[in-house]
């Protein structure tokens, strides 16, 4: 692909003396499900407000094949959107809501009619056409509001935290929806959530922001298994902090030592670090393991407390030095294992643990 | 807003204690009920038993007049206040919350200033020698005065100005409660902004234009004193007849009829009101 389907370029909103985008840049190909990820404030939304013209940028661009949308107003952008809140018209029944973007396109008649029924069909709420969007419950709301986007095709469709006013119920029920018609109708979606389950589970690929920036983009996979930063090793899923000494890196692989005094090597470095320099070593939880293999690096450690938690079991220990970490073996492999003893060895592959500056 | 709370804890109070009402009951028996039977009694017994006093009324053409031209102010008014009020509502509704204050503080102090003041005020901007026609003469936008004053432009002008505090008002809160992302959502749906004017924000705020308007509208058809100063003789309003037929002429069985017909319309509409204000409330504020 030559050319990217929508583009933000270096887009940058400041509010007054504060800058709530700095200089984000994305790519975006035509049918993807992007979702920007991050904790509360960190520029999610403003930065879909700059895409569809409620806020002006400072500085940058936002281009869809190729045109910079920015002298373009709202509602000429042909973009389709899902608020957090609802927002269907509340004099309009469900199919009038439906309706309203191909009446106010003046679409003839009969089209309109097909199109609200197959919309309704969508999202599977035909039989509550001539309701008041008073008398829906909040998932059938936001139902509607998802058919109301869709009805004049918009080739992106953007969703600022749809589900967040919905139970966990209904929020999958929905998610399950978005799926499918992400699958059946290919529109490109921008989705924004700071629930990292959802992200994982419904995107192509993931934008993490953080104050602004983003952190990281990529797939789920690639934000778990290889964390550019700290913040988004801390974001996505679980994740234990060791204080940790480096002593060398050679070819990406580096030689650390831990507060216990222990040396491990054959990290996975993000960056260069100077020797003796002070880094935090990160190991996911899951991939500690209880048996030695000839790869693996060992910590001694205390426990405090095993939990069973289904397919995994959860210990919770100590480290010689008296930090708390998390540790997720698979239960089976602890149903291999005689009673646990309080002081024990655990086991982690260097490779499968990254190392960040303190 | 503050009718419908006060309305709601009248009814709740009102089984409760009926005896404790009796103070206010006989106060409102004793200035309001006995004054309109009397005044109904005068309209139909004035100078002599019968209906002769309505028949002269709305059998005569120069009556006539007066009632179609008070309906023709109070709607004139009605519409231009409507018309002015809407703007300047949506204006303080989406305004910061502090400056909307400082607007409602104006507005309400301009309401308590004394009516025939504000009037008199009105009758300086507007005469032939007034500060509008100078001005309007003097950068050459019209050779001739304009007649802004003693004919129906005056009036219109003078009402609307005192009404407009009424209309606005009620207005803001309507506007108020629409969820401005409502309108949001309309644009990205592909409405240009008088699209979702006509078709989301003027729907949905029908219900405080009505209540608003009609209010207007009730309070026009007995107004006096603007009418009075600012209006021509051609076209007079009931209250200022009202006032002629009983204070000039020394009419008051016809004075009280005219009186009365015109209480009965103003009730009519306000019931009317009530029922909008109430239907209002049955759908939940939609
Ligand atoms: N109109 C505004 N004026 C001033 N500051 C604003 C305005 N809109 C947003 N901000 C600030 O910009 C920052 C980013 O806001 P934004 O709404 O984009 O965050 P978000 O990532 O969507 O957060 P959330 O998950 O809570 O919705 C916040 O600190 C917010 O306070
Ligand atoms: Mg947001």
């Amino acid at each position: 692909m030559t050319q990217p389907f929508l583009s933000i370029r270096k887009l940058r909103k400041a509010f007054g003396a504060f800058t709530a985008v700095h200089d984000v840049t994305l790519d975006i190909p035509k049918g993807e499900f992007l979702t920007f990820l991050g904790p509360s404030g960190s520029g999610k939304s403003t930065t879909l407000y700059a895409i569809v013209g409620f806020q002006d940028p400072s500085s940058g661009d936002v281009l869809l094949q190729g045109k910079s949308l920015l002298a373009v107003p709202s509602h000429k952008r042909n973009i389709g959107m899902v608020f957090q809140r609802y927002t269907l018209f509340p004099h309009l029944s469900v199919a009038e809501n439906v309706a309203f973007p191909l009446r106010v396109r003046r679409r003839p008649d009969a089209e309109v009619k097909k199109k609200v029924a197959d919309m309704l069909g969508l999202v599977r709420l035909e039989s509550f056409a001539e309701r008041l969007p008073g008398a829906l419950s909040g998932g059938q709301q936001q139902r509607v509001a998802l058919a109301r986007a869709l009805a004049y095709d918009p080739p992106i469709l953007l969703m600022d935290e749809p589900l967040s006013a919905l139970d966990k119920k209904l929020r999958e029920e929905i998610q399950a929806e978005i799926r499918r018609i992400h699958r059946e109708t290919g529109v490109t979606i921008l989705y924004v959530t700071h629930d990292q389950e959802e992200a994982l589970h419904l995107s192509d690929r993931i934008a993490l922001f953080k104050d602004g920036r983003i952190e990281q983009t990529g797939t789920g996979e690639d934000l778990y298994l290889r964390p550019a930063t700290d913040f988004v090793a801390g974001f996505i899923g679980n994740s234990n902090f060791l204080a940790a000494e480096h002593l060398e890196t050679v070819g990406g692989a580096a030689t650390i030592r831990l507060a216990d005094g222990s040396l491990v090597s054959g990290i996975s470095a993000n960056g260069s670090f100077e020797r003796g320099q002070k880094t935090r070593l990160m190991i996911r939880p899951e991939a500690f393991r209880l048996e030695r293999n000839p790869a693996s690096a060992e910590l001694t450690v205390d426990v405090v407390d095993v939990a069973f938690y289904g397919e995994r079991r959860r210990i919770v220990a100590r480290t010689t030095t008296g930090q708390e970490i998390d540790i997720r073996p698979t239960s089976a492999a602890m149903a291999s294992q005689d009673a646990t003893p309080s002081r024990r060895q655990v086991f982690f592959d260097p490779g499968a643990a990254f190392l960040f500056p303190a | 807003m503050s009718v419908e709370t006060e309305q709601s804890i009248a009814t709740k109070r009102m089984p409760a204690g009926l005896g404790g009402l009796l103070p206010a009951l006989t106060l409102i028996g004793l200035f309001f009920v006995v004054p309109v039977l009397a005044l109904l009694l005068r309209s139909v017994t004035d100078p002599a038993p019968g209906l002769q006093n309505y028949t002269a009324l709305l059998g005569d053409g120069t009556y006539m007049r007066v009632f179609f031209n008070t309906f023709l102010v109070a709607a004139v008014v009605t519409i231009v206040t409507v018309l002015v009020a809407f703007p300047v509502a949506w204006m303080l509704a989406i305004m910061p919350p502090a400056l909307a204050s400082v607007m409602f503080g104006i507005i309400i102090l301009s309401m308590w200033t004394n009516l025939l003041t504000r009037t008199y005020a009105w009758m300086v901007l507007l005469q032939r020698t007034g500060v509008i026609n100078r001005a309007l003469m003097a950068t050459g936008i019209i050779d001739q005065p304009l007649p802004l004053i003693n004919n129906l432009t005056g009036v219109t002008i003078g009402m609307v100005y005192i009404m407009l505090p009424f209309m606005i008002l009620p207005l803001v809160g309507t506007l108020r409660a629409i969820d401005p992302m409502t309108l949001r959502a309309a644009a990205l749906c592909g409405a240009s902004p008088f699209q979702a004017f006509r078709r989301i924000l003027l729907p949905l705020s029908l219900p405080g234009v009505a209540a608003g308007g009609l209010m207007v509208f009730v309070m026009s058809l007995g107004y006096f004193v603007t009418p009075a100063l600012l209006g021509g003789t051609s076209n007079m309003m009931l209250a200022e007849m009202i006032a002629q037929l009983i204070q000039s002429l020394l009419n008051w069985g016809l004075g009280s009829a005219a009186a009365f017909i015109l209480l009965i319309v103003t009730m009519a509409l306000y019931a009317l009101q009530l029922r909008l204000v109430g239907a209002r409330r049955a759908t939940g504020g939609i």
